[in-house]
């Protein structure tokens, strides 16, 4: 299993130490296992550009059962031509056990490792070894002050700076950076004289008072560098041409699974150039890690094994900020992967993580589970009774599947995924900009799409190119909906893209890779939209002029149009949403597709396999990038087909595991190993409260006995449904949709109209009681009606006991089922 | 229970301790306080932790909380922009178009004078604390709201939540009532938990104390349900969903349960239910505070924290006096007098005032200079913000506005500074991180300093 990332790179995968470990997995770890079935090198390949430059070794050795070992002190290193390079067995400045390579003569040799048997290569370039470069600003002083955490916001890098000191936040700015350094404070913080006594240096050697404390040792590498740069001349770089661009990150190793707590694993960081040089920058990255409990980072790249997990480890140097995968097993495990026969293409794909992680899923759901669930996720609706018992008496192999296809077929299915497409586009009415009637031709304009099973990247790309009238072409009403032009990029880049790209506005983003130019340069795709009132005063003619540009807050620039993390399109005739949309909706845009399956997975799993199912970032890594990246990929081949990817989804072991957890995958919530528990969210439980009281709602402008998922107007909306979260459909984000408990919440279910009203109305213990039912045909006939089982025996006897001797026998069920619909069987999907 | 959870237990506990030291008197709050609810009280994670831990682990900056001076805040919100010359900074030395037609009285602290219909509020001039030199720079209704509501200013990126909300993140609920109400109803979208999710939202009364047939919704038991059924309904309650908590192991269900548990509290409390019951004050007091808006609202906001409510937001609009100001002034300001003085002695005659911290502000004040429509327009360089007990000083003055009330003069105060200095008095480290989406730590006040010249 190979995995491409965002730029194209070949990564290697989390899959393959699965399919190995298959192999050993019957194998312990005593020292037979301790030998190793694979060496790696890294980097993949050293190339020594200057007399300043080094290159650390780290080597990896993999044993059968997968697991990792760092290597790099113990294996015996050796070049093939030792007038080239010379090798220095340990980073001693450092204190990393990691051989350094550093450079003696120009020429092209190779470099041998050799351990517990195995041998392993790379090539060594060596080029320039006896020009020593002045040190640059922009690519040796700007880094210090990233990992000496300068810049951070909560240091100099605050908007006003700190303790009169200030920095661009991750050094988004680094001539402004330059100015203030040199030019506030002459003699002081900067002192050419005797450039130790600058307050530069100083403070961060914590030689005097420094509110921020020490941030290095005077005789680190790091203050070396500002000293020496001082001692130059304090220069900035003379030829910003000549500065090479930052292209890249490599972090190695790319993958680790190590064994027990306080195994080690060693990280270097290469930085690559624009100009095809690159730089060892272990000593310059600002680590961190998303699960220090289970995998530790110290601040110069040694990772410590903790608690059984998963963890993601991040290196940022500049802009760019990359993250390796590690997980960490128990020693002592043994584990048995149960078979499986019935698998889809999803469940390998689960399954392979699954394995690495010595995680047994659960079994396959009961069939009263799995029908309530699938109705509830598929429809909105809970299966009546008569369907629950036509689904169990069905013998046929092949019943769910049946099922499934019967469901996605309904019009109930469209409504669900109409609501669900409508809190993305944010249908509703806005005052004086959307009329009522534009919102409710936006919502049909979506409904026929939708119902019609319209490949997605149509119907995504229609709205993004809409022109004219927002009633003659209902999708330009989401131009009309959101006129800030940074606010609609923001919004767009959210919806479609899965990312939130808000904080490039203001500075680069500190967890992501976007930069201030990558924002703006995305902005000016829609910087032309203008927007004419019609004939009909309500509605309005959205579309581009052809001129306006996007100016840098920082540089003051236009910026020309450039796709989020790809080229700059020559647009000069098109329309620059046109550029867009093809760019967006390509086949092998590595965004869009991601983001829709994740979106829909995220529905049926109750979690996205990135999550929240909005949030790409870098450091938010997919937990099961190839099942992702293979979701897409299908999803894209079948011509963008959303209802067999809701196929494909649902009919898989994985959606249709128990809730029950096993000893194995009790704690884990993130890999899809056994199903989530998920509240309903507003507008479905609204409508199941509905179903089984047999009572209607009613809404302005629908009919009575319209369905809360059916409502077209984001603005409409009641008690119920604004307390329970409903989407308001004025934000894109995933995360306005509130799935959260409040004491009104409970308050309303306890106390409310909604349970007790509803029961009153809808008397159905009135009408089972005229129809001569006995106690114990009543109790099971609500608890079919809510729960879609029957009761235990437990509950029947204690039910049954305490309608015994009531007076008012229809008051007591009612209470029943009061108590049903209270209790979380019924307002959780399970 | 998840590992993260108790490895986080874990380590919050090393950073109390951490800071306990620091701090030298702290202790964390009793465990009384805590929501004591199935598996969180077993750890004695509140619900708050449980929230945060949902968000993600990082390195945040922890800090214990202390025992504050104030045990609840009473936050009258004067919507729509209060002008500072026609309240509590009047300018009778300045020019008649600066200073307005209205005039100015004595107050018991020599030479301060407040506007001519602060009468009652003149008379105990001595019990508060006014800042005459609040400044921000937005000049916008939602952005000032925005900034009073939160300490922060707007951010694209990211929803603040409001000072009610983490208060009810950081103490919890007590003596059975929501740690956070509005009366009567939410009174502006960032008066909301942000990011910290509806969990932490205020408890919204939906109805207003100052209408005769006041009640809260959903407060009571149902028609014909009484304190015997409602029991019976809870134990079948428990019945139904036995069998469901036995086979579930979800870290959602238990705090949906924590809120029911909430919820029979409240309903089943007579103490608690009886803090929403305005009528049963004495005519006597309610005719003290006015039969207004401001009045009522005021007086429930009394009963609430006496009773144990420890954020009460109360709203009063209409303060945006764009045209015919003297004329607005003279409807909103007497009822407002009225009632915030009597609140304020009730407050003290009942031995609260030391322990509750009344804060009247309003999202910025207005122009210097008076408009051609009789107005005044927006300003946000410099208003006033009136403060009262809780661990403020007595009879002080704050802070001055320029001669024509346009630029702070001297002491100003940031809207950072005032939101820290209400955590501080209630026992809340500013400095402390909560978790926002995205595993992002966010400190609870960026950058503002405690005015301690403020505090007792």
């Amino acid at each position: 299993m190979v995995r491409y990332d965002h730029r194209g790179r070949r990564l290697w995968h989390l899959v393959l130490v699965a399919g190995l470990c298959l192999a050993g997995s019957g194998a312990r770890a005593d020292t037979a296992s301790e030998a190793v079935v694979a060496l790696r090198v890294f980097p993949p390949a050293v190339q020594l550009d200057s007399a300043r430059d080094l290159q650390r070794i780290v080597v990896q050795g993999e044993r059968a059962d997968g697991v990792t070992l760092d290597l790099s002190a113990e294996a015996t290193v050796s070049v093939g031509d030792a007038t080239l390079v010379h090798v220095e067995a340990a980073d001693a400045a450092a204190g990393r056990p990691v051989p350094v390579l550093h450079p003696r003569a120009d020429g092209v040799t190779s470099l041998t490792v050799t351990c517990r048997g195995l041998t392993g290569e790379v090539p060594v370039r060596i080029a320039s070894a006896t020009t020593k470069p002045p040190l640059s600003f922009r690519l040796d002083v700007m880094p210090v002050f990233a990992r000496g955490g300068c810049n951070m916001g909560s240091c100099h890098g605050a908007a006003r700076g700190k303790d009169g000191f200030r920095l661009s936040l991750f050094g988004f700015d680094p001539a402004g950076d330059y100015q203030r350094i040199t030019r506030e404070m002459p003699g002081r913080r900067i002192d050419l004289s005797e450039p130790l006594a600058s307050l530069l240096v100083q403070k961060a050697i914590g030689a005097v008072p420094h509110t921020g404390g020490k941030r290095f040792a005077a005789e680190s590498d790091l203050a070396r560098r500002l000293i020496d740069w001082i001692a130059a001349g304090a220069e900035d770089d003379p030829d910003l041409a000549n500065v090479p661009e930052l292209t890249g990150l490599d972090l190695y190793p790319p993958q680790s699974l190590l064994e027990g707590e306080a195994a080690t694993q060693q990280l270097v960081a290469v930085a690559r150039f624009a100009d095809g040089t690159d730089r060892d920058v272990t000593d310059l990255v600002w680590y961190s890690s998303t699960n220090a409990s289970s995998a530790a980072v110290s601040a110069d790249g040694q990772v410590t094994s903790g608690r059984r997990g998963e963890a993601f480890l991040m290196a940022r140097y500049d802009t760019i900020t990359e993250g390796v995968p590690t997980v960490v097993i128990p020693t002592g495990l043994t584990f048995q992967f149960p078979q499986a026969n019935d698998n889809t293409w999803v469940d390998d794909l689960v399954d392979a993580k699954l394995r690495s992680l010595r995680i047994t899923p659960s079994a396959v759901c009961d069939d009263e589970t799995f029908l309530r669930r699938v109705f509830l996720d598929c429809v909105g609706l809970l299966p009546t009774t008569e369907q629950r018992q036509a689904f169990l008496e069905d013998t046929s192999p092949d019943k769910r599947t049946r099922v499934i296809d019967e469901l996605l077929a309904r019009k109930e299915f469209v409504d669900l995924w109409v609501m669900k497409w409508a809190e993305i586009l944010q249908i509703r009415s806005q005052g004086v900009f959307v009329a009522p009637k534009g919102a409710l031709l936006y919502h049909k304009w979506l409904d026929r799409r939708i119902a019609a099973n319209q490949p997605i990247d149509q119907m995504v790309r229609d709205l993004v190119v809409a022109s004219g009238g927002t009633f003659e072409n209902p999708p330009t009403n989401y131009f009309q909906l959101e006129r800030d032009t940074l606010k609609l990029t923001e919004n767009i880049a959210q919806a479609f893209l899965g990312m939130r790209i808000q904080c490039a506005q203001c500075h680069n983003h500190p967890f992501d890779r976007w930069t201030m130019d990558d924002y703006y340069g995305f902005a000016s795709f829609f910087s032309q939209i203008r927007r004419k009132r019609a004939e009909d005063p309500r509605e309005t003619i959205v579309y581009d002029s052809g001129g306006g540009a996007m100016k840098h807050p920082v540089s003051g620039q236009n910026v020309p149009p450039k796709f989020l993390g790809g080229e700059a399109p020559q647009v000069s005739v098109q329309d620059r949403r046109e550029a867009l949309a093809d760019w967006m909706v390509a086949p092998d845009n590595p965004f869009f597709a991601r983001r829709i399956v994740n979106l829909v997975w995220a529905h049926f799993l109750g979690r996205g396999i990135v999550d929240e199912p909005d949030d790409f970032r870098v450091s938010n890594p997919p937990v099961n990038g190839p099942l992702l990246d293979e979701l897409a990929a299908r999803f894209v081949k079948s011509g963008w087909d959303f209802r067999g990817l809701v196929k494909e989804i649902v009919r898989s072991n994985t959606y249709q595991r128990s809730s029950e957890p096993n000893a194995s995958n009790r704690l884990d919530t993130t890999n899809f190993s056994h199903a989530a528990i998920r509240r309903i969210r507003a507008e479905v439980l609204l409508d199941t409260l509905a179903q089984v009281t047999d009572t209607t709602n009613k809404f302005p402008g629908l009919p009575e006995g319209a369905r809360a998922v059916q409502v077209a107007d984001g603005r409409t909306t009641n008690y119920f449904l604004t307390t329970f979260g409903r989407a308001t459909r004025e934000d894109v984000c995933s995360c306005a949709i509130s799935m959260d408990p409040s004491l009104s919440q409970a308050l309303h279910l306890l106390n409310g109209e909604v349970a007790n009203e509803r029961i009153r109305k809808g008397n159905l213990v009135g009408r089972w009681i005229k129809e001569g039912l006995t106690d114990s045909q009543v109790i099971d006939r609500m608890i079919l009606r809510c729960y879609g089982r029957k009761p235990l025996e437990r509950e029947r006897i204690e039910l049954l006991a305490s309608v015994q001797g009531q007076s008012n026998r229809q008051q007591q069920f009612e209470d029943i089922f009061w108590a049903l619909l209270n209790a979380p069987e019924f307002i959780f999907n399970h | 229970m998840d590992e993260a959870w108790r490895s986080k237990m874990f380590q919050e506990d090393h950073v109390v301790m951490r800071n306990q030291k620091r701090h030298g008197q702290l202790a964390r709050p009793g465990r009384r306080e805590f929501l004591q609810v199935g598996a969180l009280s077993g750890l004695g994670l509140t619900l708050g932790s449980f929230f945060t831990q949902r968000a993600a682990l990082a390195d945040q900056k922890q800090f214990a909380h202390f025992e504050g001076t104030a045990k609840s805040v009473i936050h009258i919100w004067l919507s729509g922009g209060w002008a500072q010359q026609e309240t509590f900074d009047p300018k009778p030395h300045s020019p008649l178009e600066y200073r307005g037609e209205m005039s100015s009285i004595d107050t018991v602290l020599p030479g301060i004078r407040f506007n001519q219909h602060l009468k009652r509020t003149a008379k105990i001039a001595d019990k508060i604390t006014v800042i005459r030199s609040m400044t921000h720079g937005e000049a916008a209704h939602e952005r000032g709201t925005h900034n009073m509501f939160t300490g922060y200013r707007p951010s694209p990126a990211i929803t603040y939540p409001s000072l009610g909300s983490v208060v009810s993140h950081e103490l919890g609920p007590r003596a059975n009532l929501p740690p956070y109400v509005c009366v009567p109803n939410l009174p502006a979208p960032d008066a909301n938990a942000g990011y910290l999710g509806s969990a932490f939202g205020p408890f919204t009364l939906g109805a207003d104390p100052a209408k005769k047939n006041f009640t809260v919704r959903d407060l009571s038991l149902p028609g014909g349900v009484n304190a015997s059924r409602f029991q019976s309904r809870q134990h079948l309650r428990e019945v139904v969903g036995r069998h469901f908590g036995r086979i579930e192991d979800s870290q959602d269900l238990i705090a949906m349960d924590a809120f029911y548990q909430r919820a029979y509290d409240l309903v089943s409390s007579a103490e608690a239910q009886a803090a929403f019951d305005i009528a049963s004050e004495p005519d006597k007091i309610r005719d003290a505070y006015g039969r207004t808006e401001p009045g009522q609202r005021m007086l429930l906001a009394r009963r609430l924290v006496e009773a144990g409510v420890r954020f009460v937001t109360l709203d009063n609009k209409g303060w945006d006096m764009h045209q015919r100001i003297r004329q607005g002034i003279d409807a909103k300001l007497p009822p407002f007098d009225q009632a915030f003085s009597a609140l304020i002695n009730d407050l003290d005659q009942r031995g609260l005032l030391d322990s509750t911290l009344v804060m009247v502000s309003s999202e910025f004040g207005r122009t210097p200079k008076i408009n051609r429509d009789s107005g005044r327009d927006h300003w946000p360089k410099v208003f006033s913000v009136v403060m009262a007990g809780g661990g403020m000083k007595r009879g002080l003055i704050h802070g001055a506005s320029d001669a024509i009330a346009a630029e702070p003069f001297e002491s100003p105060v940031t809207i950072e500074d005032l939101a820290a200095t209400v955590y501080h008095c209630l026992g809340i480290v500013a400095e402390k991180e909560l978790m926002a989406p995205g595993a992002r730590p966010v400190e609870i006040v960026d950058g503002g300093k405690v005015r301690r010249e403020l505090l007792i």
